[in-house]
């Protein structure tokens, strides 16, 4: 017998019986002795120590050593986590892990049921559904926070419409708001995460539970047993994302003056004096959590497989939705439009479209002079067209990477390769942008590097590459529940009956994932384009990225004329989205779109 | 395994062209440059709103290219500081002394007595060592009120912890607006002078907050609640005054006027050279540092932002303001930046937990 089913095989690994062996009718070159040869694992590993984990390092070993990089006269010290771990700064990462855990959980279940009524039921309009998730990456978690503000401030918009906003104000600004305005923003990521290893999930498992007598509910809780990796990964993945924005963080904690750890992070970069060894320590603490993430994540998880994409997986049938219940989920969904859309929508087009909404000056007649100023400015098309360029080839080569982390994350959690890119990846996305931006410039404009030869910091490709390396980590995690789901018992198939490694792959592997990688592909575009600290401190002189021009206008106190900025940069990124998503319907064959979706 | 190895190849390969592509980009950028070897691109790290426009001038005039990083003073000096190790940066041209002192204690700057014709107040502001040159000048704080609302006019930092003023004073944040430290040092140098000003400054905080001060992140956010009714008295630049008083249009519900209390802090603008910079960097630098603070480079930067930046009081003579700016304040001073820029990291921290 020359093929074994991957769950037989993984349990006999597994348990380390003598079965293994019968992998070498498959993979017979897995029986030569290793070769120390340089391979392309080993140079993907270098890539990755050269993009994520150098530029890190040197920023976490500033907290101990600041002389190191010229950011202190000690060589070594503890005195700036003495500095982090006091008063006002520990009262901020007591918030932030509680706002973290609140969010991941909240984003969990919204995204789960926002995936289950897209994919397996009838509910109507759930191609707008799925644009909105788009949206929502798109929209900055500041904007969201801002026009809530806009809307609830005093004389804000509400109150000039005739609406006492003071107590909905005083729930709002404060941690309540925090958590709404992070969820919004953390369910994105739980529904492409769930969503994509839901549309691999064949509707067997729930006829299984049917057959032997189940009810919908012990389905449910097969299909949500099944999802574990996926739905784990959301809460990994939106817990590391919350600690660490900035957004919210500088805009409704700061006004609402609840503290959270990144705000103290960025005040330490970026209040003078600049005291890069106390932001490095609570970098420090950051990495803790993420740490304690996952190990929650790895406990529950543990010694199983979730290995249910194979040929013989059925079709998922849509869940027929009676009239209440479509009228409900309607209700619902329009609800969570306009809470995480609509506000902040309002905010960003009253701001640009009407002079002086909201305040007590201006005439409040509507106006596209904003409008017609930032168009013809060169402070918008010139950026906007570099952060385009460079934001199409993060995009893609984050892709690719990001399918290789994947691979290696999905080829189990036994490897201590796959577990040390576990480990690097989601501490990547728990520390802001700002820490792997000034690693990059620690790492990058030492002298040494400079007298090696390599002159990065200031060019557009070390731009570049810090935008793969920020994206990289929440795009290689959410196509982990894909890649997860693949059994090899297809690709193994297909080299049986004498295809080449790559031709297996490419048809068997990428159609399944084809949709996934699509996804990933905008989602670090749409991320790029507006990306913020990364692009304020290793932009090349002489260049302008796009969300650098818009700080600089709203720094000068045009918030109309930066806010419309804003809001054509979003509608250039959305223009891109759409533009995909037809190139992928009209390019890719049938068979590569219907897979995953119910009958 | 091998699956993912072969990709592991692809994926390099494209990071690689990533690079490659990089690296033409760099080719063809530096091909274009000047051919003359004596003349090295200039690089200006400013956050000024006429940053644009006086390099400009300044290579059509000279033939000196200068790249210009515009971005706000903290990612700027969040920058310096990150470079410290191999400085990348040929000039520094951002608003407040203070943090310029700091660069010249750590070593960072190369000295340049400028050849401008500086007046009474520019000569104030030049340091002796000459590590740095003021460009023009703006003063902390302004206090903006909306006439539309309220009558009384204070005439004094104290009169504003009486009741007239109780819950409709705000000021922003020294930790997110850069001009905001010199104005809270400047009030302990009025208050209390170099040896007790801290406790002076400090007490008179806190009766301001137990009076209902309200703090609001930048000069953008103060003006956005004197808008909005959240407050009626705003402490801030007084460039960012003038411009909303220039920008905004009268109504019956909003009327904004500007006094200045005494003693007005002086808050220049500030131009330095980096010490790390080739010579050729460092002599095109000083012709740049000459040519604005000459009549020629005055005039070009009143244009850059006419309802923001540019609407300082020159600190030479042969240069003139923007019309709308009122005359300069009488009574003002100059803070010691060597005394009072060391003191920022403990005055803000101090701020933050007591009065934010």
């Amino acid at each position: 017998m020359a093929i074994q089913s991957a769950p037989l095989r993984d349990q006999i690994r597994a348990e380390g019986r003598p079965g293994a062996e019968l992998d070498v009718a498959i993979s017979p070159r897995r029986r030569r002795p290793p070769r120390p040869r340089f391979n392309a694992l080993t140079a993907f590993w270098l890539l990755i120590v050269a993009i994520l984990i150098l530029p890190i390092a040197l920023f976490l070993a500033v907290a101990f050593s600041p002389a190191l990089l010229s950011q202190g006269p000690d060589w070594l010290t503890l005195s700036a986590f003495s500095t982090a771990l006091t008063g006002h700064l520990l009262l901020g990462f007591v918030n932030s892990l509680v706002i973290g855990i609140v969010t991941a959980l909240a984003s969990a279940i919204i995204g789960f049921a926002l995936a289950w009524i897209v994919i397996r039921t009838d509910a109507p309009a759930r191609g707008i559904w799925t644009g909105v998730v788009f949206a929502l990456f798109l929209t900055p978690s500041y904007l969201i926070a801002l026009g809530w503000e806009r809307l609830l401030e005093p004389n804000g918009v509400l109150q000039t419409l005739g609406w006492d906003p003071t107590a909905a104000r005083d729930v709002f600004y404060g941690p309540v708001g925090i958590v709404v305005v992070l969820t919004v923003k953390g369910i994105p990521f739980a529904y492409l995460a769930i969503s994509n290893a839901l549309r691999g999930l064949g509707h067997e498992y729930e006829d299984a539970v049917r057959v032997h007598g189940g009810g919908a509910i012990a389905s449910m809780r097969v299909v949500v047993a099944l999802l574990a990796p996926a739905i784990w990964a959301a809460l990994a993945i939106v817990f590391a994302e919350s600690v660490s924005d900035f957004g919210v963080a500088s805009t409704l904690a700061n006004d609402s003056h609840f503290t959270v750890a990144t705000f103290e992070l960025y005040t330490a970069v970026q209040a003078f004096p600049v005291q890069f060894p106390v932001a490095s320590a609570i970098s420090w603490v950051l990495l803790i959590f993420v740490v304690l993430a996952l190990l929650a994540q790895s406990r529950a998880l543990k010694g199983r497989s979730y290995r249910v994409l194979g040929g013989r997986s059925r079709r998922a049938i849509r869940r027929r939705l009676s009239a209440v219940e479509k009228v409900a989920v309607v209700i619902g969904m329009s609800l969570l439009v306009v809470i995480a859309l609509g506000v902040p929508t309002f905010g960003a087009v009253s701001a640009s479209l009407i002079d002086g909404l909201g305040s007590l000056a201006g005439t409040h007649a509507w106006t596209l002079a904003n409008y017609a100023r930032v168009i013809t400015s060169p402070d918008l098309s010139a950026p906007l067209w570099y952060s385009m360029q460079a934001a199409t080839i993060a995009a893609s080569v984050t892709t690719v990477l990001a399918v290789v982390c994947a691979r290696l994350l999905a080829a189990g959690r036994t490897n201590l390769s796959s577990r040390m890119l576990d480990m690097v990846l989601l501490a990547a996305v728990a520390l802001p942008g700002i820490v792997f931006a000034a690693g990059y410039i620690f790492a990058y404009n030492l002298p040494l590097t400079n007298a090696m030869g390599i002159h990065l910091y200031g060019t557009t490709t070390l731009l570049v590459l810090a935008y793969i390396a920020t994206a990289l980590p929440s795009t290689s995690r959410l196509l982990v529940g894909s890649m997860s789901q693949i059994q090899d018992s297809m690709l193994h198939s297909s080299r049986v009956h004498g295809s080449g490694a790559i031709f297996a792959w490419l048809s068997i592997v990428l159609p399944v994932i084809s949709r996934p990688l699509l996804n990933a592909w905008l989602l670090t575009f749409t991320a790029t384009l507006l990306e913020l600290p990364v692009s304020q401190l290793l932009a090349p002189p002489g260049q302008q990225p796009i969300s650098v021009g818009i700080t600089a206008t709203l720094a000068k106190y045009d918030f109309g004329g930066g806010t419309a900025m804003e809001v054509l940069a979003i509608l250039t990124a959305l223009l891109v989205v759409l533009v995909a998503t037809l190139i992928f319907r009209l390019a890719t064959p049938r068979g590569w779109r219907t897979l995953g979706t119910a009958k | 395994m091998n699956v993912t190895t072969r990709w592991a190849a692809v994926s390099l390969a494209a990071v690689a062209l990533v690079g490659l592509t990089g690296c033409a980009g760099a080719a063809s950028a530096s091909s274009s440059a000047p051919a003359s070897a004596a003349v090295e691109p200039l690089v200006l790290y400013a956050a000024e709103g006429y940053d644009a426009v006086a390099p400009k001038a300044f290579t059509a005039k000279t033939g000196i290219p200068v790249k210009v990083v515009d971005d706000s003073t903290g990612p700027l000096l969040t920058k310096i500081q990150a470079e410290k190790n191999n400085p990348q940066w040929s000039m520094l041209w951002v608003d407040g002394d203070t943090a310029f002192a700091s660069l010249d204690q750590q070593g960072l700057l190369a000295p340049y007595a400028a050849h401008g014709s500086f007046n009474t107040v520019g000569k104030a502001l030049i340091p002796s060592d000459h590590s740095y040159t003021p460009t023009g000048t703006t003063v902390m704080s302004a206090l903006i009120y909306n006439a539309a609302k309220v009558t009384a006019v204070p005439a004094t930092y104290q009169d504003l912890l009486g009741s007239a003023y109780t819950g409709k004073v705000g000021m922003n944040d020294p930790a997110q607006s850069g001009p905001t430290y010199p104005f809270i040092a400047g009030l302990m140098n009025q208050f209390g002078g170099q040896t007790g000003g801290v406790a002076a400054g400090e007490a008179y905080l806190t009766k301001l907050k137990a009076n209902g001060l309200k703090v609001f992140p930048t000069n953008g956010d103060t003006l956005h609640a004197l808008e909005t009714g959240q407050i009626d008295y705003g402490l801030i630049q007084s460039s960012a005054a003038t411009g909303e008083v220039i920008k905004v249009k009268a109504t019956a519900a909003f009327q904004p006027k500007i006094v200045y209390l005494p003693k007005s802090t002086l808050l220049p603008s500030v131009i330095a050279i980096d010490k790390g910079a080739s010579a050729v960097q460092q002599a095109e630098a000083k012709k740049f540092i000459d040519y604005v603070v000459s009549s020629e480079g005055q005039a070009v930067m009143l244009t850059g932002d006419p309802t923001g930046d540019s609407l300082f009081w020159p600190v030479v003579d042969n240069a003139s303001s923007l019309k709308d700016l009122p005359p300069f304040p009488t009574e003002y001073q100059t803070l010691n930046p060597v005394f009072w820029g060391p003191l920022q990291s403990q005055v803000v921290t101090w701020f933050e937990s007591n009065i934010k």
